[in-house]
């Protein structure tokens, strides 16, 4: 109890919302829109993951949302080119992997702040998209929609692949070694270096497996409507950081559970209730909050700049 | 070892003054119009809001800190300020300085969380970002613009003042009075000791929390003078206000050479960075280059500057363990 004491205590304000919301707004929990909730935030459950690695290991990566934009539409115009799914689905991983690679490259290999790296890749892939697309949304050919399946099917299917996936990373990050390397990383990189870990290696490949999830996640977007939305992507890594730290990742790295990521699930309740201003002010405010006790426990001025 | 010339070479600003050159020919050359003074003007009432911010943002990176809701920050100090004015009706004077007080009071508020809560700046001010916006386009429903300012508030903006455009001269007094601050008062030496070593500044006496207090407020009312040379540049306020220019105002710190560790960097260099920048901007117009090509050339300009400062350190490095003897090389981790 004591051991996940921030998990406990998202999952009782979770369950104190959900209970709030049976008395108040009953609506909420009529099965088909509960559903088409769920799936719609599916997504954003999986680019928390790569954002919770990240965020383990002592970095940060804004440049999520701007990817997600840009598989989206490569993905969508794939579609329309009939490339069979077996192909679009590697193909838009490996782009959010090369995004990763790119970016770990610059903060691992040349030791650079990752804020300002991502700022920067988020920017440019943000403004080249827009350069090179002019914002026309992509039109998906008949039947690319839910895979092919029947709507209750295909939300089922990325509802599945969401909470799969989530439970795989929660696994690996507890009992692999390459698990407890990120959080080696992140907890100090000089001393993870002298126990023959190499901080960079790691670093890079956090990295590089937020891209390919974030790839993923934009597929599994792509196929919840009958077109692609260009600016799809746009706030996602506010809307993610804020369901890691709400779940309990320490933003100044080294702790953190996957399995406190379902703090997305209150992000997402949040939205259906309050406004789209309202939230967005919540979602600013949410995140310094719980940010609280890393940093004390800190015991010192907290530098997350210094240490890159 | 080293000749005094060489170091002047090789130091940043000249490197900066070299491409601005570069920068200036090139847009000259390929651009109609673009050498003459009308646009030499252009550029600067451009570049004023930006450099605004990026001097105090060198103030914010020498602590080892950064500030990335000045944009947002912007935008809501511009809504406030036509508030002031057009709901409130107070006069313009009156409502320029609330507004000044509620960029200070916003400062605040990122300084209080970073010091008091012992936050890191990063994640406050990337939660402020987007709640600073989120007021503003809660305050404006979205779609709300004030316009219609009185013509001696937008002379501020758009009139020339002895020959100069009129946001010039704050500009000027502002920039001066930052280098006074950075690089001829103990107090804001006191920043860069904060930014090397925060540590070290304590058991020396320097009080950190209050001096780290007092940038976070500094940026915070440089956002709102900002906002109000904006309003009276465009002649309208609205929720959208700056967006976007917290990574010009940082890539301009970052290209004039402030190291983002903290700790070290220069005013004049920022200067040259905002210039450069700005530059750019105007250029890309000038030859008929769509609005995005200079956003993603902007983020492209930043990537550059920041692996091009540590390529360069490094070959230095390795140059000096190529060239002193083993005994002498120190091991440098990485």
């Amino acid at each position: 109890m004591t051991r996940y004491f921030r998990e406990t205590s998202v999952a009782l304000a979770l369950a104190a919302l959900l209970l709030v919301l049976a008395g108040f707004a009953p609506s909420f929990y009529q099965a088909q829109p509960l559903l088409s909730l769920a799936a719609r935030e599916a997504p954003a459950l999986v680019v928390t993951c790569g954002m919770a690695l990240v965020l383990i290991c002592r970095q940060i990566d804004v440049s999520l949302g701007s990817q997600l934009s840009v598989c989206s539409v490569a993905a969508g115009l794939l579609a329309s080119l009939h490339w069979p799914l077996g192909l679009i689905l590697p193909g838009s991983i490996l782009l959010g992997a090369a995004f990763g690679a790119l970016n770990g490259a610059l903060v691992a290999g040349l030791g650079l702040p990752s804020i300002v790296v991502t700022l920067a890749t988020m920017v440019t892939w943000r403004e080249g998209l827009r350069w090179l697309r002019q914002g026309v949304w992509v039109e998906l050919p008949e039947g690319a929609q839910w895979f092919g399946l029947s709507q209750t099917a295909g939300q089922w299917t990325l509802i599945g692949v969401a909470l799969t996936l989530l439970a795989l990373l929660a696994l690996a990050m507890k009992h692999l070694a390459a698990g407890r390397f990120v959080y080696a990383v992140g907890s100090d990189a000089e001393a993870a270096r002298l126990a023959g870990i190499g901080p960079q290696r790691v670093t890079c490949a956090v990295f590089v497996l937020a891209g390919a999830l974030t790839g993923l996640a934009a597929l599994m977007n792509v196929a919840q409507s009958p077109q692609v939305d260009p600016n799809s992507g746009t706030g996602l890594e506010l809307k993610t950081i804020a369901a890691a730290v709400v779940g309990g990742v320490a933003i100044s790295g080294g702790r953190g559970n996957l399995g406190g990521a379902g703090g997305l699930g209150l992000a997402g309740l949040r939205r259906s209730g309050a406004d789209s201003f309202a939230r967005r002010g919540l979602l600013g405010k949410g995140d310094p909050r719980r940010g609280y006790p890393a940093g004390r426990r800190g015991g010192r001025l907290a530098r997350p700049q210094t240490q890159g | 070892m080293k000749s005094p010339l060489k170091s002047i070479l090789l130091r940043h600003e000249t490197v900066l003054l070299l491409i601005l050159t570069a920068e200036w020919w090139f847009f000259s050359a390929a651009g109609r119009n673009f050498g003459t003074l009308d646009n030499t003007f252009d550029i600067i009432r451009h570049s004023v809001e930006i450099g605004l911010l990026a001097l105090a943002m060198t103030a914010v990176v020498l602590t080892g800190g950064i500030d990335l809701s000045v944009g947002s920050l912007l935008g809501l100090c511009a809504v406030l300020l036509g508030m002031f004015w057009r709901d409130a009706h107070l006069t313009m004077r009156v409502a320029a300085v609330l507004t000044l007080l509620a960029g200070a009071l916003a400062g605040g508020f990122n300084a209080a969380l970073i010091t008091w809560l012992r936050l890191p700046p990063l994640i406050v001010t990337l939660g402020t970002f987007s709640l600073f916006r989120g007021l503003a386009e809660a305050l404006t429903h979205g779609v709300d613009t004030f316009t219609g300012f009185p013509e001696a508030f937008l002379f501020l903006g758009q009139e020339r003042w002895l020959g100069l455009p009129a946001q010039l001269p704050i500009f000027l007094l502002f920039a001066a009075g930052i280098w006074l601050l950075i690089h001829r008062t103990t107090f804001g030496r006191s920043f860069r000791a904060l930014g090397f070593s925060a540590e070290g500044a304590r058991y020396a006496g320097i009080p950190v929390e209050r001096r780290l207090a007092m940038v976070y407020v500094l940026a915070g009312l440089t956002a709102a003078l900002a906002a109000i040379v904006y309003t009276a540049r465009l002649g309208q306020a609205k929720a959208d206000a700056g967006t976007g220019y917290e990574l010009l105002a940082i890539t301009a710190v970052v290209l004039g050479g402030t190291s983002i560790f903290g700790g070290s960097g220069s005013v004049a260099g920022t200067l040259l960075g905002v210039a450069a920048i700005a530059v750019l901007n105007n250029g890309l117009v000038h030859t008929r280059q769509p609005r995005e090509v200079a956003g993603m050339l902007t983020g492209l300009l930043l990537l550059a500057a920041l692996s091009g400062s540590v390529l360069l350190k490094r070959l230095a490095t390795v140059r000096q363990r190529w060239q002193s003897p083993p005994e002498a090389t120190e091991r440098t981790s990485s």
